[in-house]
């Protein structure tokens, strides 16, 4: 279980870009590497990922952690992916405090916020390689769009509402 | 104060599907918008630090967050709050399910909210632009980051490397110039 709990810490300290690099790295650990589960069962493990509330990466992280040692392997394996964030981020946070009089620091964040602004993108293009396979996809962004954008519905509802609808019509 | 961070943290983590792109815009929604905890620029630049940092998007930014509102227990608290949907939810749906259990009806669900999850994106995306101050001369940063991370798939912690490198190398000679 140890190994499991440092092998999670490995994948949080090194991907970069959130959901989907971290769980391109769980799947080389986790399926490649060491074999705890099959190719397909991770698949499955992805897929209900995606449909439960809250960061994919944690879902699966939680899911593989318990498929092997029950709660307390979910509990584990959470805990070890957001470790080194809890540690960076609080350094990044705290330091970005203590700097944002200064000048290189502030051109810094300006930089920064354009390239993420770029980042946010291409996480918006991976998610929408694969997003529109058909006529049916493209209604419901057209429409997702229009309704959060014409009449600010608080996306939740749209979410739900999304889902509910490609369960019954998909 | 530290109860309200973690509730609503807990609230955006138990109802966004789609994962942590998709609680982005919420998450600015609460902060900025609802509670008034931070403004657009200050959010802006813990995303852009979330973005820098290893791990999922959502949880560094719970910290950046949280952090700003009331130091470590602040931090504790978001984080919280952003975790215990995903562990609680994934612990009833995995025990409840056998290791075989068949996934189709959340693929099906899937397939439809993956084009509602980009147009979430999209709409802040605009917004953000607006705000940052997008103009003809700086429009290739993103455009090119876009491009080298989402359609060549180069690691982004290069780039953010290169682009902390490469400002201070400039504001060192522009300093000098001076």
């Amino acid at each position: 279980m140890f190994t499991m709990f440092l092998t999670f810490i490995k994948i949080g300290l090194f991907s970069f870009g959130g959901g989907y690099a971290i769980l391109a790295m769980i799947q080389q650990e986790v399926v490649a590497r060491h074999g705890w589960l099959t190719a397909a069962e991770f698949a499955d493990i992805v897929a209900i990922s995606q449909m439960t509330p809250g960061p994919i990466a944690i879902n699966a992280a939680t899911f593989v952690g318990f498929q092997r040692y029950g709660i307390l392997g979910s509990i584990l394996c959470t805990f070890g992916v957001i470790l080194p964030s809890l540690i960076l981020m609080a350094i990044i946070t705290v330091s970005y405090i203590k700097l944002s009089s200064q000048a290189w620091f502030k051109d810094i964040f300006k930089n920064l916020r354009l390239l993420s602004l770029g980042l946010i993108g291409a996480a918006m293009i991976m998610i929408g390689k694969d997003a529109f396979p058909d006529f049916f996809s493209v209604v419901i962004f057209l429409l997702a769009f229009l309704i959060l954008w014409r009449w600010k519905v608080n996306p939740i509802y749209l979410l739900l509402g999304t889902a509910a609808v490609g369960m019954v019509l998909g | 104060m530290l109860w309200q961070i973690f509730i609503t943290f807990l609230r955006v983590g138990a109802f966004t599907i789609g994962g942590g792109y998709a609680m982005l815009p919420l998450i600015r929604r609460e902060v900025c918008e609802k509670h008034k905890w931070m403004d657009e620029m200050a959010f802006m630049d813990g995303l852009a630090a979330a973005q820098s940092s290893p791990g999922p998007i959502a949880i560094n930014l719970s910290i950046y967050v949280g952090y700003h509102l009331r130091k470590g227990k602040g931090m504790a608290a978001a984080v919280l709050g952003t975790v215990l949907p995903s562990l609680i939810s994934i612990i009833i749906i995995a025990s409840l399910f056998s290791r075989y259990a068949d996934s189709t009806l959340a693929r099906k669900a899937f397939r439809a909210l993956k084009p509602a999850v980009v147009a979430l994106i999209a709409l802040p995306l605009i917004e953000m632009a607006k705000k940052i101050g997008i103009k003809l001369n700086n429009f290739w940063v993103p455009l090119t980051a876009l491009i080298l991370v989402g359609i060549l798939g180069l690691s982004p912690a290069h780039l953010i490397l290169l682009t902390i490198l490469v400002t201070i190398w400039l504001s060192d000679r522009n300093s000098r110039k001076v």
